[in-house]
């Protein structure tokens, strides 16, 4: 390159008039450079294709596919942990709340429907995954075994007609069947479905993380090759035929140089949009979503404690561990653990740990130690054998707390959400707008070349 | 055009050795041969047989999953206190022995799974009839040096039993016989396949008072691992063999086998 400031009088071509072979020498040298030339200039243009053909693959995967599949798995769970608390909750109402009672139930009508939609939609998006799809079929089949006997204890409870608290053991037994089912066979199907596709989405990003960086070293060096060859192509020109410019040749030269800027360029805004999608936003979008599913489900469990006796020990323990598991602190028994929380602990291992940053982050924080001091207010009614206390408890001052830590949750999400979604149409709109220059620049410098090159294997004719 | 194929290959190819060469430990998923630990010490559950061959659940679960994942496994032997340690100082790959997952040592260690889900349970005469952990008030129960399950009942579930220090469960068993304490606590796993082995008709209670997660211990750091391992244990329970494997170890031990189901795994990040 450092040729390019040759003047145009080369000493050998003056003197002797040029020897046949020699003169038949040059058209071959220009159509060896011009192959050579376009040679790599097909290169950049594949190594960009393929880069951002990789990118888009990237970016379907992880915001067309497996994000939207969490956000359908994760409402899968929550629909079918609230069916489940809806009923624990309308056993323990007995004959004492009527009005709320039939809104429990209408409730757990409308999340059985929003659980079947969700299944299909999972199924749907599932696509030949054999192990998923069979996951969605047996969470499917349970579904129906669920509601006939979750329909059986609701109508025995509605026949006993006890007071609000613990209902007759026939009904508790029933009962017990349908949540063992539900807990121990459904929720943890949905679960899992939702951290598989945390797992696919991880795949993709590692995958994608090793190769772009790759294919745009490619493109860099498949770029430095095609401006090479452009240069000494004219360099060559210029000296075989005294022509100090080539206009057509010095404007290919110049588009090839803003295409190799702008194709790396979109590679690595590409590269980015994918890092923010995948660790700022999508990590903490699945972790919240997980933390809502566990999180729903203990408020079954607090229902579950009152109207369960025998098993009260087990429901308890289940929400402590549920509890440490989204917000550990050290604690032996759940009163420590209460004690600590409402406290004002902030730091703390855990689900929520990592995501309880910034005002929002804080909000969920507070939210969560109002619910956990609701239910240490819930348990000690319970433990003073105050049934319809800790019932009412569990209906109002609980629930409310629990309503504002979800909402709290939900808001948090939000944020992640909104931050994925941009990310992700950030890079998919760079990938549109070099597609659609792609075209015109293979064109235009294709054109370009031949303009530069014709005429002069022309004079040889 | 030889030479710009020749520059690309080698320049892909020393960027690819980079890329490689910065990553972290090893994941289990790139080796042929992988070492699993499992516990010598509790029959049925994982024991070794005087000819210096190991059996039991979580034998017969370890070796599943190395098939799954295509490796050749080796077994060793890891008591409750050297689990963290064998994984840690690299003489395990993997650990399935009775590894209860908690957040503490989550701090240390990966899980995989859980594989199974077991409860703390009360073993106790024929003549008794417990039936949840509240019945232990005021009555005597072993409590083995380095296990905290009886002290669970007195502090987590708050029920004033009497503790009675003893070593093992050997020792435990023989002192229930032998009416110097009225139960044994621990993991119902554990519980079944002592009851099994002594043989003289003590019996679980099924009280299933505290959830534990019996997971498979990794490397921390190993997430191609341990989404692999979980692949796995989906593909167990879809294909019949945990029912198989439960049946065959504690079908006859009272253990309470009517729901045999994935568990809700941890999440390998």
């Amino acid at each position: 390159m450092t040729m390019t400031q040759a003047p145009p009088p080369a000493p050998p071509m003056v003197a002797p008039p040029a020897p046949t072979p020699r003169r038949r020498n040059v058209p071959g040298r220009v159509r060896t450079l011009t192959g050579a030339t376009v040679a790599a200039l097909a290169l950049l243009f594949t190594a960009l294709a393929v880069g951002s053909s990789s990118a888009r693959d990237g970016l379907q995967v992880i915001g067309r596919d497996a994000g939207p599949q969490v956000v359908a798995t994760a409402g899968l769970y929550l629909a079918l942990s609230d069916m489940d608390a809806q009923v624990a909750g309308a056993l323990l109402m007995g004959n004492g709340y009527a009005d709320r009672r039939a809104d429990a139930l209408a409730r757990y009508e409308s999340r059985r429907s929003e659980a079947n939609q969700a299944l299909l939609k999972a199924f749907q998006l599932s696509g030949d995954d054999p192990a998923e799809r069979r996951t969605v079929q047996s969470v499917l089949d349970g579904l129906g075994r669920y509601e006939r006997l979750a329909g059986q204890a609701l109508l025995l409870d509605e026949r006993a007609g006890h007071a609000p608290g613990p209902p007759p053991a026939e009904v508790v037994a029933t009962y017990r069947q349908a949540t063992d089912l539900m807990r121990m066979v459904l929720l943890p199907q949905a679960y899992n479905l939702t951290l598989e596709n945390g797992t696919i989405v991880r795949r993709t990003y590692d995958d994608k993380a090793l190769m772009l960086p790759l294919l745009r070293a490619a493109v860099v060096v498949a770029g430095l090759l095609a401006l090479g060859c452009l240069l000494a192509l004219q360099v060559f020109l210029a000296r075989r035929f005294r022509r100090v410019f080539g206009p057509a040749l010095l404007v290919a030269t110049v588009t090839t140089a803003l295409a190799l800027l702008f194709g790396t360029n979109v590679l690595s805004q590409d590269q980015d949009a994918l890092r923010e999608a995948k660790k700022s936003s999508f990590d903490s979008v699945l972790t919240l979503a997980r933390t809502r599913a566990i999180s729903n489900s203990m408020q079954g469990d607090q229902s579950r404690y009152l109207l369960d006796k025998e098993r009260a020990d087990t429901y308890e323990h289940t929400f402590l561990d549920k509890s440490q598991s989204i917000f550990y602190v050290p604690a032996g028994n759940l009163e420590t653990y209460q004690a600590k929380v409402t406290q004002g602990e902030t730091k703390a291992l855990g689900l929520l740990g990592p995501e309880l940053v910034g005002p929002r982050g804080r909000d969920v924080a507070t939210a969560f130690a109002g619910f956990q001091a609701a239910d240490a207010d819930l348990r000690k009614l319970a433990l003073a054998g105050r049934v319809n206390g800790a019932v009412a408890a569990r209906l109002t001052t609980s629930t409310q707390a629990f309503d504002a830590y979800d909402r709290a949750v939900v808001a948090l999400a939000g944020q992640h959400e909104a931050d994925f979604e941009r990310a992700i149409g950030r890079g998919e709109n760079a990938l549109d707008n070099l597609w659609r220059l792609l075209p015109f620049a293979i064109g235009g410098i294709g054109l370009l070349v031949i303009a530069g090159v014709w005429p002069r294997l022309k004079e040889y004719r | 055009m030889k030479r710009v194929l020749a520059v690309t290959a080698a320049l892909v190819a020393a960027l690819a050795a980079g890329g490689c060469a910065s990553g972290e430990a090893a994941s289990i998923v790139d080796k042929d041969d992988i070492v699993i630990a499992v516990r010598p010490d509790l029959p049925s559950v994982g024991f070794r047989k005087a000819d210096g061959t190991f059996e039991g659940f979580d034998v017969d679960v370890a070796r599943y999953l190395a098939r799954k994942l295509g490796k050749h496994v080796t077994l060793m032997p890891a008591l409750a206190a050297d689990r963290d340690k064998v994984l840690l100082d690299g003489r395990a790959d993997m650990v399935v022995a009775t590894y209860t997952i908690d957040q503490d040592r989550k701090a240390k260690v990966l899980f995989a799974g859980p594989y199974h889900i077991s409860y703390q349970d009360i073993l106790m005469r024929p003549d008794e009839t417990f039936k949840n952990v509240r019945d232990l008030k005021g009555r005597r129960i072993c409590q083995v040096k380095g296990s905290n399950a009886a002290e669970r009942v007195t502090e987590e579930r708050k029920v004033a039993a009497q503790l009675v220090p003893f070593d093992d469960y050997a020792q435990c068993l023989e002192a229930l016989k032998s009416r110097q304490v009225d139960a044994v606590t621990t993991n119902d796993v554990i519980l079944a396949g002592l009851a099994m082995r002594d043989g003289s008709g003590l019996r679980l209670a099924n009280a299933q008072f505290n959830e534990q997660r019996t997971g498979v211990g990794l490397r921390k750091g190993d997430v191609p691992g341990c989404e692999e391992v979980n692949r796995a244990i989906i593909d167990m329970y879809q294909d019949g063999t945990a029912s198989k494997l439960l049946h065959k170890w504690f079908g006859k031990s009272g253990l309470n086998l009517g729901t045999i189901a994935v568990p809700q795994f941890e999440g390998c990040s």
